[in-house]
């Protein structure tokens, strides 16, 4: 980006807020999660609709 | 000759002989002895055994050996055994100081980042003062409990990590959780010990008392507080919010009209309507009061003026008390989302179960609460709480046609774009059997958690879910079980029936401890009766007797590892994997099921919440067993029965393999799908998953997908590596020209927020007032 030298900046330093599920509760940072939780949460796969919508409303 | 001694910590000091005595002549006078010579000659005789072994300069250890071998050299057996003993009382005294006080050292000096205890509670903030100061309490507590309170066989499994005591730190203190009856609460007021609430009259009001009542009982017990029939308990708010508003609009409207008096008017008919016919004006118009008010009203300013005044009072009454209704909404979860209550460094764990109430008033309070939750918090973060549980009913709900249809889609939408409400199944058959229609108290609701209560073989007649809650739950390590077992079966099962007899037996001690405790203890619990039954007991009344009412709950994690250890698969990967994975929990839920018929209270199983406890087990299992692949391999155990969260597995297998075991775990569950993307551009494929799990006899699920905010523009969505609004990258700075272009600008003194208010999101709540009143046009 080009900016000059005596622009303000707004936001140095603020991270993004990523809100995500742990034991039911949900939780406004991930900078709270113990070490366990917070591998999980990495570790968790997005689960695909493979089946496809049509399929799922049918039911099995 | 001995002149000097090692002291523990390294320091090496004077030797005298005189501690040595006093130590020998303590132990024999807790046996009655009183001979302080024959101590000294004993203390002696001990130096002169180190001597001859050679030591030049003992250690404490050392000089404790030697004395307990001359006294039993002696003849002095008991004298040696009460100085062994008093030995090993001063050793855990020692011990808990040590590890006591490296833990306080730890929470005082280092960061939350750097310190995994600080973050052992997402919701806690451990950098804060009162957060470490829970954290001292709770520390000294735990291990107070370890070492003196528990049974030493209890303790060992629990530092062994064979079991886990969830919430030990209150183990002599209070039980866990409560499922609030607002109506029965409010009905004629109540105390918080500082003063006297009358009963409400507004739903301002009525909302604003369901916090202050929330955080009440949230300082009486350690685990979360439940509303089960939130969208019923406030109806009656709005409708006396719908009451005032509309008298005084008729009030407005006659008085305008030139009626004189017309306060009066408005005031003594509908109080004579009330009287004689027990009737309000209500949301619903045909109720019977209009005829009525038409009888009295018309005769008296004139059919025109009373129709033209009726239509006024009717058309602004229903605007206002929407607006009213949302603004408690709002109003409500904001408060839950910033009342540092609990304990100082935690707002209250709070659910809201509601959606099933089908009455204008009871649709109002759902519909307004599922829009505030939609709209946001004040920069339009998302709220974390309360937790809201959506309920989905069959014949009230669930299909097009059904009364409450419109707020089950609305309900997606919101869960779609905010991570709430959750959905609970009233249908699935075991929730179904307690179902009456009608009566809220028997919907089986969920705490936040997903603790679920609502069987009861204490008393069978009171199968309901309002004033009751878990009293504790202790969790087994399965997949240590199934380490040990070593692939032989019946060996793993031989081991599940040692561990679950000794989880039962550690559940009763801790009732007994519970129920000595006295309705004083629990001023507002017990105290202003929200626990069932505790109403009919005085202040010095022990509580065990109305806490048969609660669970007594064993859990379990790590299904999942505990399959791969004994099968090599885990129940995603294997039918036959599953089939043992049922058979296990099935085995479970029948012990605790004996254990209940035997005894006439409420043992149950649930599949733990494991927060603290996901880590703690597999680091111990760890070091003691190695790394083994698929069970020991990762950083934490999976949860419960679920599938390894990095299994790829498509949501109809997952949610197909895990609903059987929702039918098991009596004491609460809960399934997860992750949605990838943006479920809001596909609420077809968010409904068909809910409907899924509905189908498949899941009783609670609920549906992740990344929720990203950008607090410096106020975007909320989802932002990978640069934010979609403002184009910053995480940690980088935006140009204030920039925002002021984009309109997102607005106060220079801060660097977190304040630049936020979002134009797009103020005018969607500018907006809400109109979108309530087509969706009422609607219906």
């Amino acid at each position: 980006m080009e900016r000059n030298e005596n622009e303000i900046l707004i936001g140095e330093g603020v991270g993004f807020e990523r809100i995500r599920r742990i034991t039911g509760y949900l939780v406004g940072t991930l900078d709270r999660f113990n070490n366990a939780k917070r591998a999980e949460v990495e570790d968790r796969v997005k689960h695909s609709l493979s089946m496809g919508v049509e399929d799922l409303k049918k039911g099995a | 000759m001995i002149t000097q001694i090692k002291k523990r910590d390294g320091r090496v000091v004077d030797f005298d002989l005189d501690k040595i005595t006093e130590a020998i002549f303590q132990a024999a006078k807790a046996l009655g002895g009183s001979d302080r010579s024959t101590a000294k000659r004993l203390a002696e005789q001990a130096v002169d055994y180190l001597e001859e072994q050679g030591v030049r300069t003992p250690g404490v250890e050392q000089i404790q050996d030697a004395v307990e071998h001359t006294l039993i050299e002696n003849g002095h057996a008991r004298t040696a055994k009460e100085f062994i003993l008093y030995r090993a009382r001063r050793t855990r005294v020692r011990e808990m100081n040590t590890k006591l006080m490296h833990i306080y050292e730890e929470l005082t000096f280092r960061d939350a980042k750097d310190n995994d205890v600080k973050r052992e509670n997402a919701n806690i903030d451990g950098d804060t003062a009162m957060g470490t100061m829970l954290k001292y309490g709770s520390e000294g507590a735990k291990q107070f409990c370890e070492m003196f309170v528990l049974k030493p066989e209890h303790s060992h499994a629990h530092q062994d990590g064979d079991i886990h005591i969830h919430d030990l730190d209150f183990f002599t203190l209070t039980t866990t959780c409560c499922q609030i009856d607002l109506t029965k609460l409010f009905s004629g007021g109540f105390s918080t010990g500082h003063g006297f609430l009358r009963e409400p009259n507004s739903i301002q009001s009525y909302s604003a008392l369901a916090c202050i009542a929330i955080q009440s009982n949230q300082n009486d017990q350690h685990g979360g507080q439940s509303v089960p029939a939130f969208d019923h308990d406030m109806a009656r708010g709005v409708a006396k919010s719908y009451r005032t508003i509309y008298r005084n609009n008729m009030a407005k409207a006659l008085d305008f009209a030139g009626v004189e008096n017309a306060e009066a008017l408005s005031r003594g008919t509908l109080e004579r309507i009330e009287a004689e016919n027990g009737l309000w004006p209500a949301l619903d118009e045909n109720n019977g009061y209009h005829e009525r008010e038409a009888e009295i009203l018309a005769p008296a300013v004139g059919e025109e003026v009373y129709e033209k005044a009726k239509r006024f009072a009717r058309a602004y009454t229903d605007r206002e008390v929407d607006r009213a209704t949302y603004q408690a909404m709002e109003a409500m979860v904001h408060n839950l989302n910033t009342m540092h209550s609990r304990a100082g460094a935690q707002v209250p764990f709070s659910s809201l179960n509601y959606g099933t109430d089908t009455t204008p008033e009871g649709r109002m309070v759902t519909r307004n609460m599922l829009l505030a939750t939609e709209a946001g918090l004040g920069n339009g973060e998302t709220a974390i709480f309360p937790i809201h549980i959506f309920k989905v009913k069959e014949g009230v709900n669930y299909n097009p046609g059904d009364p409450n249809y419109d707020l089950f889609k609305l309900a997606m939408k919101v869960s779609a774009e905010r991570l709430f409400p959750n959905f609970s199944f009233l249908d699935a058959p075991y929730n179904l059997k307690y179902y009456k229609p009608g009566r809220f108290e028997t919907e089986a609701t969920y705490m936040g958690c997903r603790t679920r209560v609502i069987g009861n073989v204490y008393d069978p007649s009171r199968e309901i879910v309002t004033g009751r809650g878990n009293l504790s739950f202790t969790s087994i390590n399965l997949p240590r079980l199934a380490i040990k077992a070593n692939r032989n079966i019946d060996f793993f099962f031989e081991q599940l029936d040692h561990e679950m007899d000794l989880v039962i037996d550690q559940l009763n001690d801790r009732f007994r401890v519970q129920a000595g405790k006295k309705v004083k203890n629990y001023p507002f619990l017990m105290g202003q009766g929200v626990w069932i039954d505790s109403d009919k007991l005085g202040p010095e009344d022990t509580v065990g007797e109305v806490l048969k009412h609660g669970t007594l709950t064993m859990g379990f994690i790590g299904l999942a590892e505990c399959l791969t250890a004994l099968t090599g698969k885990h129940h995603g990967e294997s039918e036959a994997a599953q089939n043992l994975g049922l058979e296990i929990v099935g085995t479970m839920r029948k012990r605790v099921d004996d254990e209940s018929r035997k005894t006439g209270m409420n043992y149950t199983l649930i599949a733990t919440p494991a927060e603290g406890l996901s880590g703690r087990f597999v680091r111990l299992d760890r070091k003691k067993f190695g790394e083994i692949p698929g069970v020991t391999d990762k950083e934490y155990y999976t949860n419960s029965f679920h599938i390894p969260v990095r299994y790829e597995i498509s949501a109809f297998d997952k949610i197909r393999l895990e609903a059987p075991y929702h039918a098991l775990t009596n004491a609460g569950h809960i399934s997860y799908i992750e949605l990838d993307g943006d479920p809001v551009k596909n609420l077809d494929a968010f409904e068909a998953v809910v409907r899924y799990m509905k189908e498949c006899g899941i009783g609670y699920g609920s549906i992740n997908h990344p929720v990203d905010r950008d607090p410096v523009c106020g975007y909320t969505g989802i932002i990978n590596d640069v934010c979609p609004r403002c184009g910053r990258r995480e940690g980088e700075g935006v140009p204030k020209e920039k925002l002021e272009k984009l309109g997102l600008y607005r106060h220079l003194n801060s660097q977190s927020c304040g630049y936020c208010g979002n134009p797009a999101e103020e005018a969607d709540r500018n907006r809400l007032p109109n979108t309530v009143k087509m969706i009422s046009a609607d219906k």
